[in-house]
Parts: structure tokens; sequence; C-alpha cells
């Protein structure tokens, strides 16, 4: 009977953090551009980039 | 899209942006035995790292749009932009507005771009906003370089005056989401526990892990009805308190009661239904945020339309010189100076000077107009070749630029019936929802019943009438329909939109740009020279002329070029030039008048004749006399004539609206068979034409592609817009086509109308729940956990009829 209780705190806590997790995501504006972020994996680093883009076209 | 287009003989379409470049300076690169062509070495860069990465599809499946007239003959003043600069310290921080991205490879560009340049420290753009941040350190750079450097790779910057609504609505749609989330979250914990209390009233459960799991859902239920229910609490209460009810007190009434009712059981040992409360709150919080998505980039496409305008101008002074000065001090009477490729900042006169002038954002006529002393200059539209000096008569609010602006904000303010409508139907609802409670309540109460029985009734009437099916009827079976739509090309902006679609009577077209393909085309042509080489004569001496129709005769010829000396052009009028010793002219009637050219009866008849018809006329000299004439006009799209046969199958009646001549609006009328044309109309002029059909009852579905169609498009009905429309078009029409197929009009009636029907179905099951469930509950048959379930097995019905709208 303690253990469910226990379970049921422990998922409460972790579920909490989520929560602030959340706050956290969409007041640091995460959720602002939502089309962006999926192109932005085609992006390279610097270092490893292409001899590109470097002068004025 | 991915392969090599080539739109003209002398432009080559980029393989990367899309943008048209000359073909001389254009990149070319053979990338696996195909020629590709690039407009810039940041294009042929990205295009090969996506390409050695095996990313090709990305080009297949980025989106449709296609580019807008590149900005690159508008000139910057830098000094605009200085006072949206903010230091701190080495460092300055700017935010401007991009026009000119399409597509997220863009906003890749324009980041990798500049962090390249020397003393940029960090840029961030956002696809959803154009909006981009940059900060530099001042003793590297200058603001000048970097809004030269973001030229330079075809973007427009423009200064990003923050405007208060924008903001705002920003923020707003943050909170919403922030209150969304929180309740999603809770609701989910509660009923994880609400499922074990359910179970346990059926089986029976120990007493202290009741009491435990009730405390438990009391406390998550607490967050989701006081914190993101508080916009409905407060809404309902000051609605109460002017005493017009709305169905935020319906929402209200439901989860409080059942919350109040929960608390009070707690005490007394009985059920509890904090889920229902919680359950209604996330459900028609998630029916709000579905909705608000699009409406942000509504202020943004306003805020870019009011760029347009220059915030400065060239002042004229009596003795001759220039000074830039803000366009606030210009005053009515002033003179002030526009140089090829400027912007025209106010409204006004031209008193000196002679030049062709765009005007293409504000009239959707794409041929430039000339201007010489006498004619009214409009703000926005820009100079493409010479100088004019400006009497100015009016102030930066009065000019018709920002008259349409103005419309476009207002009929947006305006713009929400349906909401209306829901608050009418809850005007009658909530209170007979309340007098029912009330009367149940009573009856239990003087039959002998006890509180407890009275309240647990009354309770259950309340959390039946509680619009949770009613309210998910008809945005989910809209938010179904317009995505499927989406997949399909057709972007549907909101559901009233979507809904109206299904009521439209009337449907008025645009015709430039819209059934027209916007450019002109040859489509009559009269040798009379023998020399057989006629066309490539012509095409030769006009492939250097920019005006439109000189590119569409240069277009017609796809052969061999000959050599021309001595080009010259002559605003308004035509060309000239020397070809193989013989000189050749081009142009209008009036130019070869002048350059005294015969004219006999003969030729004078058929130019005349074609003239009638509405189409522009090029006359053609060879030496001193008349080669040919060719005839041209804006001609149909080739799927206009199957839409329009769509369209009049349905039974609606159709109109063209333009701001062209009678003569080619009357041509193209008659090709499709449409007999209520009107004609030279203005912007303002077309909204009101259909304010006046709104007026007569019809419901009208405006469909159009330019500025001066938007406040037509914001004022009808459903405004509908294609993929290659302006960006203010854009954002002014409910739906936009973004596949550039005019059928899809026809598409978007029919899913519109099976769409209309599921939500009837959804109505109707929904009331017939709420007639059937609310005798039972008043005559106390309804446990209020029963009712609780029933409410969730009617939202559940209701979804699932709208997804079969997925199959289209």
């Amino acid at each position: 009977m303690y253990s469910t209780f226990f379970l049921i705190g422990i998922g409460f806590f972790i579920s909490l953090a989520a929560w602030f997790l959340f706050i956290w995501a969409v007041k640091s504006e995460q959720f602002d551009d939502p089309e962006a972020p999926k192109y932005r994996m085609l992006d390279d680093d610097d270092e490893a980039a292409k001899p590109t883009k470097n002068k004025k076209p | 899209m991915s392969g090599s287009g080539e739109s003209s003989p002398d432009n080559v379409q980029c393989d990367h942006c899309l943008q048209e470049t000359n073909r001389k300076s254009a990149i070319t690169v053979k990338i696996d035995g195909q020629s590709r062509f690039f407009c810039c070495q940041g294009c042929l860069g990205v295009y090969e790292l996506v390409h050695s990465n095996s990313l090709d599809t990305f080009y297949k499946h980025r989106c449709d749009w296609q580019p807008g007239p590149p900005a690159t003959n508008v000139k910057l003043h830098t000094s605009a932009f200085s006072d949206s600069v903010t230091i701190t310290g080495n460092e300055q921080h700017i935010e401007l507005l991009l026009a000119g991205i399409r597509c997220a490879s863009c906003v890749w560009l324009i980041e990798k771009f500049l962090m390249k340049q020397e003393g940029v420290l960090s840029t961030r753009v956002n696809y959803a906003t154009h909006k981009a941040t940059i900060t530099w350190a001042s003793e590297k750079t200058s603001l000048d370089t970097i809004l030269h450097a973001i030229r330079s790779i075809g973007y427009l910057p423009h200064p990003c005056h923050s405007r208060g609504a924008t903001d705002l609505f920003a923020k707003e749609k943050q909170e919403l989401l922030l209150r969304f989330g929180t309740a999603g979250f809770f609701s989910m914990q509660l009923m994880l526990f609400s499922a074990a209390l359910y179970a346990g009233f059926f089986e029976g459960m120990e007493e202290h892990y009741k009491l435990a799991f009730q405390l438990i859902s009391w406390a998550l239920a607490t967050p989701v009805l006081f914190y993101s229910g508080y916009p409905f609490l407060s809404s309902a209460f000051h609605s109460l308190r002017r005493l017009t009810l709305n169905m935020d007190v319906l929402v209200a009434l439901g989860s409080l009661s059942a919350y109040c009712y929960s608390i009070a059981m707690i005490a007394y040992g009985g059920e509890i239904f904090f889920d229902t409360s919680a359950m209604i709150i996330t459900f028609i919080l998630l029916g709000r945020f579905l909705e608000s998505g699009s409406r942000l980039k509504a202020g943004n496409a306003i805020a870019e339309l009011a760029e347009l305008q220059p915030h400065e101008a060239l002042l004229l002074s009596g003795n001759g010189e220039t000074t830039m000065v803000p366009i606030a001090t210009v005053k009515t009477g002033d003179r002030i100076e526009i140089i090829p490729g400027d912007r025209i900042p106010l409204d006004g006169t031209v008193v000196e000077g002679e030049a062709e002038v765009n005007e293409s954002m504000l009239t959707g006529e794409s041929n430039p107009v000339l201007k010489k002393t006498g004619s009214k200059a409009f703000a926005g539209s820009f100079s493409m070749n010479g100088r004019l000096s400006i009497s100015i008569t009016g102030n930066a609010e009065s000019t018709l630029l920002s008259r349409i602006i103005r419309t476009v904000e207002d009929a947006q303010a305006r713009k929400a019936p349906i909401q209306g409508i829901a608050d009418k139907t809850a005007g009658y609802f909530v209170p007979a929802t309340i007098v029912l409670a009330l009367t149940t309540f009573l009856y239990w109460k003087l039959h002998g019943g006890s509180t407890v029985t009275a309240l647990m009734n009354s309770v259950s009437v309340l959390v039946i009438a509680c619009p949770c099916s009613l309210g998910l009827a008809t945005p989910l079976a809209i938010l179904v329909g317009t995505t499927a739509a989406g997949k399909r090309g057709i972007l549907v902006k909101g559901g009233d939109i979507f809904e109206t679609v299904s009521k439209i009577t009337t449907v008025v077209l645009d015709k430039t740009g819209t059934i027209t393909t916007g450019k002109p085309s040859i489509t009559d042509l009269h040798e009379y020279d023998l020399t057989p080489s006629f066309m490539q004569h012509v095409a030769s001496l006009e492939a250097a002329s920019e005006h439109p129709t000189g590119q569409a005769i240069a277009a017609a010829w796809l052969g061999e070029r000959l050599k021309i000396t001595q080009f010259r052009a002559i605003p308004g009028k035509g060309v000239s030039g020397v070809i193989e010793g013989t000189l050749w002219r081009a142009g209008s009637r009036a130019f070869m008048k002048q350059e005294k050219i015969e004219l006999s009866p003969e030729h004078e008849a058929s130019a005349s004749a074609l003239e009638a018809e509405g189409k522009t006329i090029v006359m053609v000299s060879c030496g001193k006399s008349l080669a040919g004439i060719i005839g041209m006009i804006d001609d149909l799209r080739a799927d206009a004539l199957p839409l329009i046969a769509g369209l009049r199958k349905k039974g609606l009646s159709l109109k063209i609206l333009t701001g062209d001549n009678q003569g080619v609006a009357n041509y193209i009328a008659a090709k499709c068979g449409i007999t209520e044309v009107q004609a030279g109309l203005g912007p303002l002029e077309k909204a009101a034409v259909i304010r006046n059909l709104k007026s007569k009852g019809e419901c009208v579905m405006m469909v159009g592609d330019g500025i001066n169609d938007a406040p037509a498009l914001t004022e009808s009905d459903t405004g509908v817009t294609l993929g290659h429309a302006s960006g203010i078009a854009l954002e002014s029409a409910g739906v936009a086509i973004l596949n550039d197929d005019l059928n899809l009009i026809n598409t978007l009636m029919e899913s519109s109308s099976r769409c209309f029907s599921i939500i009837r179905q959804n109505l109707v099951w929904a009331f017939s729940y709420n007639l059937i469930a609310l005798p039972l509950a008043m005559a106390g048959v309804l446990h209020p956990i029963v009712s609780a379930l029933l409410m969730a097995t009617s939202s559940l019905v209701v979804v699932s009829n709208s997804l079969r709208l997925r199959k289209t």
C-alpha cells in the first residue's frame, strides 16, 4: 500500500519536471518558429563546409 | 522543379532559388551529366552541399511558390534603419524584416552568408515571420555593409518597426500555448486517477485509496480550471455583469459546477468528476489554439506592405539642390526628386521629367506606365528608367498605398461573424440550461428528495448541457477538412472561411494574372515586308528592351539573334536599332507618326481593328516603310475555361472585375462566356463592388492575385488567391491555391460542401445527444458519473465522424 503512494509520488514529480520543461520551452520561444528546425538539420558546421558561398556572388 | 527551367532565350532559372537570371551572368555547372544554372555562388554552394548528401528530394518537396520580382533594382537607404539599432557595449543589434524569403533554404543561405561576413556575431532568421535578428561588433563592421551583404544575395531588408498589435498577438499566442499545454498535461495526469475511481465505482475500492485519489484529483484539476480556464472564467464573469450571455458562460458554468460539486462530494463521501471540468477546458482550449494559428502572419504581411512606402525623400530646394529628409517633414506643395530605381515615397503630380513607372503593386497592370508632366504618381510604385520631380499633394497618411493598407486592416479586424452566431445561440441556450438545472434542483428538493440527490441531478443537467461535443463538432471537422485540402495544395486559413465557401452564390474573378496569364502574348501578326525573317529581326531588336511587350516579342523567337547597333529605348514609345545597316523601329502608332513612317489606309485599318479588340499593337518599321503590325493580348490561362465551366455547373453567377481597359475586358469575357464585366476599376472600387453585391444578399467569393485585389479579397466572404500572388494578397485572402492550378477552386468547393455535411451530421448527433440525455438527467436516471462518461463517448463519435473527411 505504501509502495502505491510512493510510486504515485515519483510519477508525480517526474511529470512535474516535464511540465516545468514545457514552460521553459514556451518561455524561451522554442515553439515560435515551428517551420525552420526541420530544415535546419540540413545545416552543416562551418569547419566541415565545402568551398562555398565565400565571396559576393 | 529540379529540371533546368528555361523561361526565355536570354534568361534561365536558377536551379536553387528559382530566380530568373541572365544566361550570360549565370553560373553553369555540370552535375551528373546535366547542365544546371545558378544565379550566384551561394545558390551553387547550397545545391552542391544538398546534392552531395543525396538530399536532392529536397528540391522536389520544397514549396512551389514562384519568386517575386528581383529586388536588386531598388535602392537601399541605410539611414532609415539606423533608429532601429540597439547598442550594448561593443555590440550592435538589429531586427530586420526580410522580403524575398521563399523557402527554408533562403533562411539557411542568409544565416550562413552573414556569418561569413567579418564582425557578424550572430544571425537568426525566423522562417515563420521573416524576421532576422543580427548582432555585430561595432568596430569590425557596419550596418551598411551588412545590409548590402543581404541585398547582394537577393533579399531586401526592411526596417522592422515593431507594430504593437503584431507583438501583442504573438504574446497572446504564446500564452494560449502555455495554458493549453498545462491543461493537457494536468488532464492526462487526472485521467489516470479518474479511471481508477471509475473502476472503483463499479467494482468497489478501499476507502482510504478512494479518498487519496479524490484529493489528488482535486489538486490536479485546480490549475486546469483556474489557470488554463482563467480566460473563460473572466470572460464569463464580465459577460454576466453586462448581462450579455456568451458561450464562455456555459463553459465556465459546466466546469465550475462539476468542480464545486466534486469538492462537496469529497466531504460527503460520494463520487467525483473533476475530470469532466478539466476535459471541458482542455477541449475548448484545443479548439482555440488550432484557430489562432495563421493570424500572426497577417500582421507581418501588412508591415511588409507598409515598407513599400519609403521613409525618406529627396527634397528639392529652390536653388536645385537636393537633401535627404524624412517623409514626415515633407509638406504639400514641396518638390521631391525621384532617381531611377527609387520608390516614390508620397503621392503627387509630376512637374518635370519623364519616366516609365512600375505600378503593378497598386493597379495590377503589368505594363509600366509612362509618367510625364501633369501625371499623378503614387507612393510605393517605382521609376524604372527616368528622373522625375514631383510636387507632393498629401502626407504619408493620405497616400493610395496607406488607404489600401487601412482597408485591409479594418476588414481583418471586422471579420469574426461565426463567433457572433455562436454567442447569439448561447444567448438562448445558457439561460435555458440554467433554468432547467434550477427546475431540476427544485423539483427533486420539493418532492421529498434529499439535497444531495437534488444537487446531483442538477449537476448532471449542467454537465450534459456543456457544449463539449457541440464545441468540437465544427472545429474538428474543419481541421480535418482543411488538412486534407492542404495536402492537395489548397491552403485554407480558418474554419469560418471553409464553412462560407459552401454558401457562395457569386464568384467574382479578377482578370489580370488570375484568369489570364498576366503577360502579353502574340495573337496577330501582319507582315507587309517580304523579308523572310521578320520575327527574327523584331525579336533581336526587342531583346534589349525591358518593357514586358518587348520581352514577349523577344521570347517568341527562339532562333539565333542578329547583332544590333545604336540601340535606343524611348520611354513610352518604343525602341530602335540598326540591324545589318538598316534602321529598324518597333513601338506604338504615335512613335511611327513621330518618326514619319508612312501608314497606308490598309495599315491604319488593321491597327484600328486590333485596338478595337482590346489588343496592344506594336508597329515595326524597316527603314522608312512599315514592315508589320503585331497584335498582343494578355490571354486566358489554359485552366480558366474548365474552372468557369465547373463553377457554372454549380449554378453560381460569375463576374469579372479588372483594372484594365474595357476592350481587353470584353475580349476576355467573350472568350470565356461571362456577360457581367466591369473594367477600369481601382483597388477600392473593386472592394466597393463586392460590398454592393454583399448588400444585395449575395455570398461572394473573390479570386484575385495582386495588391490591388487585397481590399476586395478582404471585403468578400471568401477571398481566393493563387500561389504566385503578392504577399499582401496571400494574407488578405482566406484561401491560397499554392499549386497555381485554377481547377483546385472547384475541388475546394466540393471538399467544403463535403465538410459542411459532416459538420451537419456532427451537430445533429451532438444536439440529439443533448435532447435525449437532458430529460434523462432531469428525471434523475443518470448518475453524474454516467453523464460524464456519456459526454466523453459523444465527443468520441464526433471525432471519428470528422476523421472520415481524411479520405478525399
